[in-house]
């Protein structure tokens, strides 16, 4: 099983390597997609191991998976793997027309490469230290990403986006050490203080005050990279400016990474604090999160700054599920990260053929995209209702397990709120993209095909249709073995 | 009690306190000094002459605790954060640019030196009550390291230029590591080594992007910085 662990790190690397040798977008972009796949099929295969066996350790701890690493192992694979066929119809198309050199195509795929290893190794380890240094590693790859095309928006997004989350993610080493600190009456070697599994062992003993001040800065901390109110400033920049399959990674991969890291944390908290201190924490930044996601969408300027807004609301109703608590707060989290990552990535991908086409990011300079991609036009609409949480796709049933769980454990005016800002961004979101996609076409073709060629026309709507064929299926029914992956899950972080 | 090791039982008037509170001393002020500058020139002075002081207090720890980790660590900070760094700024970005002083300031010396020293005072206030047991080196130590994480968060807040902020971050990066090494010094080292590599990954790439920025806007200052946002 570890090495099956180690492979699902190893096998994204390889398109970087393929990138010492060769400059050329159609050869990595293949190299890239295989690998992608490739992670994926064995993601699967160690999260279908892991919901039956209940923990591996190795390492002293380094090396640590149980089933909540195997449910975020698989759902990052498969983003990635959604990216990976979506970069390499991005990249070709953008080589084809010039718009990149071959040292940022060899760029692109070296840091895709490493900001996807990096995220998938952050789920294995268990100690929270090397957590903290592969999570920081994968911000650092993806504001590469973000700066690529180099152009001055694109650098200065790529600034904010670097200062912003590395300041965070300092604050989220604060927190740590804080729990090193917490931990300084336990038995057992240094290496065991920060690791997850000793700690969670022992989270009744753990010194209270410290612990508090250690949760605290790594909401915020980690909140910064999650993307929550009001440390999200970063987030619609970096979107809008990165080429759009890195912002499907962004937006669906490197959110959820930092949400995971979080849950971790929460999960120490319990045993010595009670529920109520992360859970209120957790329920304000959420709340915050998702008023200013609600606020912001309603403006129609840039459609990936809007999407972008779209994960910060999302990413505060995961926050928010996780503070309502008890299994079916966290089933709802659960599922609502597995379905938003992949809606999100679809709707990013898709935003990605927009932007080639129409060579614009504004929403009221797009119209009539299902007449002119037909294929484009219709994922936009139907990813648009989905990422809304319109039935039958898979987040209509995690949101409303949400509200369920909002209703059993806390307030109804809390989850009457809830609902009202949902419905806000689900008429803003749904609206915008119905204009994109339904209005009068414009006389003459701005940008040109999107994707001349046959090859990269199958290798740009892969993805889409895969996703958005997924995301029906959670819809109306939860396999089987990924209902038992989170409720153990539930069961490993909650005793 | 929440002790484990020796560090953390390290009496503030022993030889080794007195060398890491007055360590600490100094690097606040290096850290006040940096925020009462206009130089860029400067700011990377102070910086360094800050990092070369926390090498000496990791030195002063290492040789406390007999521990190889810990004299790596100093001798990386030495070498990295206290020439490399330093010299990298400087070369591949003041000189290159030919920058000489920031006017990106949002706020005026003085007053950003007023509001520094609230922040330290606010500081010690809210370590002391409590959280760090009595008369330890790390009551001296934790409200300083904390005191220095305000006051780099200080300047990337009152500077606008991405230099300044980028010696921001970094002396809010030796404000941490300061803590670190006087309240948990048994940290093990593969995680700080990794904090490090991290470190100078973020460094690099900020110089990268910096160049980049410096030589669209022929000024790489935040306030220039103002095409993203709201329509």
């Amino acid at each position: 099983m570890i090495a099956l662990a180690l492979i699902i790190v190893a096998l994204p690397l390889i398109p970087a390597l393929a990138a010492a040798l060769t400059p050329q977008a159609r050869t990595l972009g293949l190299i890239s997609a295989a690998a992608g796949t490739g992670a994926l099929a064995v993601a699967i295969t160690l999260a279908i191991d892991l919901s039956g066996r209940h923990r591996v350790h190795a390492l002293s701890g380094f090396i640590y998976l149980d089933p909540l690493s195997g449910f975020f192992l698989a759902t990052i694979a498969l983003v990635v793997a959604l990216s990976s066929f979506g970069s390499a119809a991005y990249l070709r198309a953008e080589e084809e027309r010039g718009e990149l050199s071959p040292l940022q195509v060899r760029l692109y795929f070296i840091f895709f490469a490493l900001f996807a290893s990096m995220m998938l190794g952050s789920f294995e380890t268990g100690n929270l230290g090397l957590l903290w240094v592969l999570i920081e590693a994968s911000t650092l790859a993806s504001c590469v990403l973000v700066g690529l095309e180099a152009k001055a928006v694109s650098l200065e997004a790529a600034w904010k986006y670097i200062i912003i989350s590395s300041f965070g993610v300092t604050m989220a080493l604060v927190g740590t050490l804080f729990l090193y600190y917490a931990a300084g009456n336990l038995t057992g070697s240094p290496t065991d203080h920060l690791t997850w599994s000793f700690l969670f062992a022992h989270a009744g003993a753990l010194h209270h005050q410290s612990l508090r001040l250690a949760f605290l800065l790594v909401l915020i901390g980690y909140g910064t990279k999650v993307g929550l109110a009001p440390m999200h400033t970063w987030l619609p920049d970096a979107h809008s400016e990165a080429p759009s399959p890195a912002s499907a990674m962004l937006s669906a991969a490197l959110l959820n990474t930092g949400m995971y890291a979080i849950i971790r944390f929460q999960a120490l908290t319990k045993p010595a604090l009670g529920s109520g201190y992360a859970s209120h924490a957790l329920l304000i930044f959420g709340f915050a999160s998702v008023l200013v996601g609600a606020l912001f969408i309603v403006l129609r300027g840039n459609f990936k700054r809007m999407f972008a807004y779209s994960s910060i609301e999302q990413m505060g109703i995961i926050a928010i599920a996780l503070g309502f608590g008890g299994t079916l707060g966290f089933y709802g989290a659960l599922l609502q990260i597995l379905t938003h990552a992949i809606a999100k990535a679809v709707l990013f991908l898709t935003s990605g053929d927009i932007v080639l086409r129409y060579r614009t990011r504004l929403i009221d300079e797009v119209r009539g995209v299902l007449t002119i991609t037909p294929l484009t036009g219709a994922v936009l609409l139907l990813a648009a209702l989905a990422v809304g949480g319109s039935p039958p796709f898979g987040l209509f049933l995690s949101e409303f397990t949400i509200v369920r769980a909002g209703l059993q454990r806390s307030s109804i005016v809390l989850v009457a709120a809830l609902l009202l800002l949902i419905a806000i961004v689900f008429i803003a979101l749904v609206g915008a993209a119905s204009d994109m996609a339904l209005g009068a076409s414009p006389d003459r073709p701005t940008g040109g095909p999107a994707y001349a060629e046959r090859s990269s026309r199958v290798l740009a709507a892969t993805p889409l249709l895969a996703g958005l064929a997924v995301l029906l299926v959670l819809g109306v029914w939860i396999p089987t073995g990924l209902n038992t992956l989170i409720m153990h899950s539930i069961h490993a972080i909650s005793g | 009690m929440l002790i484990t090791a020796a560090i953390e039982h390290l009496s503030a008037a022993s030889t080794e306190g007195v060398l890491l509170t007055m360590a600490a001393v100094v690097m606040l002020l290096c850290a006040f000094a940096c925020l009462g500058s206009k130089l860029f020139d400067r700011y990377v002075t102070y910086y360094g002459l800050q990092s070369i002081v926390l090498s000496f207090a990791a030195g002063v720890v290492a040789l406390h605790e007999h521990e190889a980790g810990l004299w790596v660590l100093a001798g990386l900070t030495l070498l990295v954060k206290g020439i490399g760094i330093p010299y990298g700024t400087r070369h591949f970005l003041i000189e290159r640019f030919a920058l000489k002083r920031d006017v990106a300031l949002s706020t005026g010396l003085s007053s950003s030196l007023i509001l520094g020293a609230f922040l330290t005072a606010f500081a010690f206030l809210a370590i002391r009550a409590g959280t760090v047991p009595d008369a330890l080196v790390s009551q001296a130590t934790v409200p300083i390291s904390t005191a220095i994480i305000l006051l780099g968060a200080l300047s990337m807040v009152v500077r606008r230029h991405t230099i300044a902020q980028l010696i921001g971050w970094l002396i809010i990066e030796n404000g941490v590591f300061l803590g670190a090494i006087t309240i948990v010094a048994t940290f093990p080292f593969i995680i700080e080594a990794g904090v490090f590599l991290d470190l100078v990954a973020a460094v690099l790439i900020m110089i990268a992007f910096v160049s980049g920025l410096a030589r669209q806007l022929a000024e790489a200052s935040a306030p220039q910085l103002r095409q993203l946002s709201e329509r």
